[in-house]
């Protein structure tokens, strides 16, 4: 009889417990829920966090995110309007913000990754497939910077954009959320995460940057053998001019020296006819001196001056 | 068996009837103990605390010795101080002094499109700290992955406003620190409540198959100074000494120039004392100058033939005899 009590006892705890734990539930910060009544929502979504009650075994709980969530698309191989294939990878931040329609729609979250699958990837390749290749790569018309070395002779120019990556990313928000509209959902943002070439193109890009460098490799050296020709021109050019000039002043110097010398002598020599006289025949008195050696053989008349006296003096 | 070896634990005397005479105690003593060690947490000196009740969030604690209400209360631990990096393009195998990369795998995002539509590797790191642990408990799901996604499109948002030229030189700094503008932005307006340290570009490279054609740039550009040096230092070879051999020609003549002043004037002088002394007596001094330069010359002479008025006839024969001697 007393073990009856304490069997009747427990089974009725155990019963308790499970009734408190289908009536109180706890809401994370995280989460948001909806109540149900065999299957058919009842009253509003909770996004509160907190302690809840509900009327139990008949009613269910549903939680949804309550957070920001991701989207990440699948890389999509897409023709731009002026003909490039790319590749476009985008993400999107989504949030739940009506879990009654969103429970009505989906059920669960997987579901509505897929249906974002469809809206996002759709909006994107529309959007990209409008556009030209620039629009979704550049985002403003900064004017590039050509302080580098390399660029101030390459035409280093990024085109001009008339819509940009930003609107581009815009114009699909605003299009997929209209889609999105009853589905409880709203997407925050959805950007471009990665945009490529396919390979195909990649290998012509690459053959293009190739023979851009190549172009610029060719300028530099040409560039340098023009700047050493200058050097060396503008060598030959001063050497001549300071050789020339070193010869003229050098010639000036010695032609005023002779002209002054020959004054200096022509003062002295020519001051009277004796004079005159005097300087012609030292002149030949030296030049004797100078020009007579052992090889010569003079005749000598007893006529002379010198030998005069040889025949006996007069 | 454990009851048989229960002797070995060494419980005093008694204590065996004691346990089992109050098990409601022990038991409730135990549930005690576990809600006691429950109540107290610790946090260490780089996190914060934040604690929920029922899965609403309430207070956020400080690093040291904490107590919570047991069962109802929760703690979630976040590391604030600790700085936490994401790599792109790349992944640290292994860090230390030594640090082991791997880069096979990651090309695709590394890889990127430049606003001259050409194509970039950019390696780089996000360097960021959680600031908001309630944001980041709370407000975004996976917000590491979240981060990934915003950094890769926002650096490629950035490069593709720029040229490949300035990615890969000039504007490396400027690229990182817009970067790092941009996504502390877009962190706040997801509300990741995470503060972004530090965004540094790593390695800048163009893509593997055009490399080599970039090195090529480079050697041009060292080859265009060589040669350019090379005719500067050509230049400083020859003109300097042509500078100075263009002095030495001048001072020669200027040396020139004094010497024959200097002598036309020494032998002006010396003429013009002659002359002083020649027009006493020129006839005389005539003779006498005439006489001297003779003596002097003649001792110098090879052959000398002395004849007089009547001699006339000798001159054929010397001819004949020079002849022979030289023919």
């Amino acid at each position: 009889m007393k073990n009856f009590k304490y069997i009747l006892i427990i089974i009725l705890a155990i019963l308790a417990l499970i009734t408190l734990s289908q009536t109180i539930y706890v809401v994370p910060e995280t989460q948001q829920s909806v109540v149900t009544q065999f299957g058919r929502p009842v009253g509003e979504a909770v996004s509160t966090p907190g302690l809840r009650a509900k009327v139990p075994f008949i009613q269910r709980v549903h939680f949804f995110e309550k957070r920001f969530l991701e989207w990440d698309g699948d890389p999509n191989q897409i023709p731009t309007r002026d003909k490039k294939f790319i590749f476009v990878d985008t993400y999107a931040r989504w949030q739940i913000t009506d879990p009654l329609q969103f429970f009505k729609r989906f059920t669960n979250e997987r579901g509505a990754q897929s249906r974002l699958d469809d809206i996002l990837d759709g909006e994107t390749r529309d959007f990209i497939a409008n556009h030209n290749i620039e629009e979704a790569v550049r985002s403003t018309n900064r004017k590039p910077d050509t302080s580098a070395t390399t660029v101030d002779f390459i035409e280093d120019s990024l085109m001009n954009i008339v819509v940009g990556r930003e609107n581009i990313q815009q114009m699909i928000l605003q299009s997929a959320n209209k889609r999105a509209q009853d589905l409880g959902i709203e997407i925050l943002d959805v950007r471009f995460k990665r945009i490529n070439y396919v390979e195909e193109v990649r290998n012509q890009v690459y053959e293009r940057m190739r023979s851009e460098r190549f172009r610029i490799a060719d300028k530099f050296r040409s560039e340098g053998q023009g700047n050493a020709s200058r050097i060396n021109g503008e060598k030959e050019r001063e050497l001549k001019s300071i050789q020339s000039e070193a010869f003229r002043t050098a010639q000036e110097i010695m032609g005023e020296a002779d002209a002054r010398a020959a004054a200096i002598y022509a003062d002295a020599y020519d001051k009277t006819p004796a004079a005159r006289d005097l300087y012609a025949f030292m002149k030949s008195m030296e030049t004797f001196r100078n020009t007579f050696d052992s090889t010569t053989t003079v005749v000598l008349s007893t006529d002379s001056e010198l030998y005069r006296y040889l025949k006996g003096m007069r | 068996m454990q009851t048989q070896k229960m002797p070995d634990f060494n419980f005093p005397p008694g204590s065996r009837d004691f346990i089992a005479r109050n098990v409601k105690l022990v038991v409730l003593g135990i549930f005690a103990l576990i809600l006691l060690f429950s109540a107290f947490f610790q946090i260490d000196p780089e996190e914060e605390g934040v604690i929920v009740r029922f899965g609403k969030y309430v207070r956020t604690v400080d690093p040291g010795l904490n107590v919570k209400i047991p069962l109802i209360e929760r703690v979630y631990k976040v590391p604030v101080e600790r700085q936490q990096k994401l790599e792109f393009g790349f992944r640290t195998v292994k860090a230390g002094v030594q640090s082991t990369y791997s880069r096979d795998n990651f090309k695709d995002e590394s890889l990127m499109l430049t606003g001259d539509l050409n194509l970039a590797d950019v390696e780089w790191v996000v360097q960021y700290r959680v600031d908001n642990p309630y944001n980041y408990l709370f407000k975004v799901r996976h917000p590491e992955k979240t981060l990934r996604d915003i950094s890769e499109s926002v650096v490629r948002q950035v490069v593709g406003d720029r040229t490949v030229n300035e990615v890969l030189t000039v504007g490396r700094t400027e690229v990182a620190s817009t970067v790092q503008v941009i996504i502390q932005e877009l962190c706040q307006e997801y509300s990741l409540g995470l503060r972004i340290d530090q965004v540094v570009l790593q390695d800048v490279n163009p893509p593997d198959p055009v490399k080599a054609a970039f090195n090529e740039v480079n050697e041009a550009q060292q080859e265009k100074e060589t040669l350019i040096n090379r005719a500067r230092s050509e230049y400083n070879k020859v003109i300097p000494r042509a500078e100075g051999e263009a002095e030495e020609t001048i001072q020669k003549a200027e040396g020139y120039a004094t010497e024959r002043v200097n002598r036309a004037m020494g032998e002006a002088k010396r003429f013009e004392d002659l002359y002083a002394e020649y027009v006493k007596a020129p006839e005389v001094t005539r003779r006498r100058i005439y006489l001297e330069t003779m003596e002097e010359v003649i001792p110098l002479l090879g052959n000398k033939i002395i004849t007089d008025e009547k001699g006339n006839n000798v001159l054929p024969l010397l001819q004949m005899q020079m002849q022979r001697q030289n023919p």
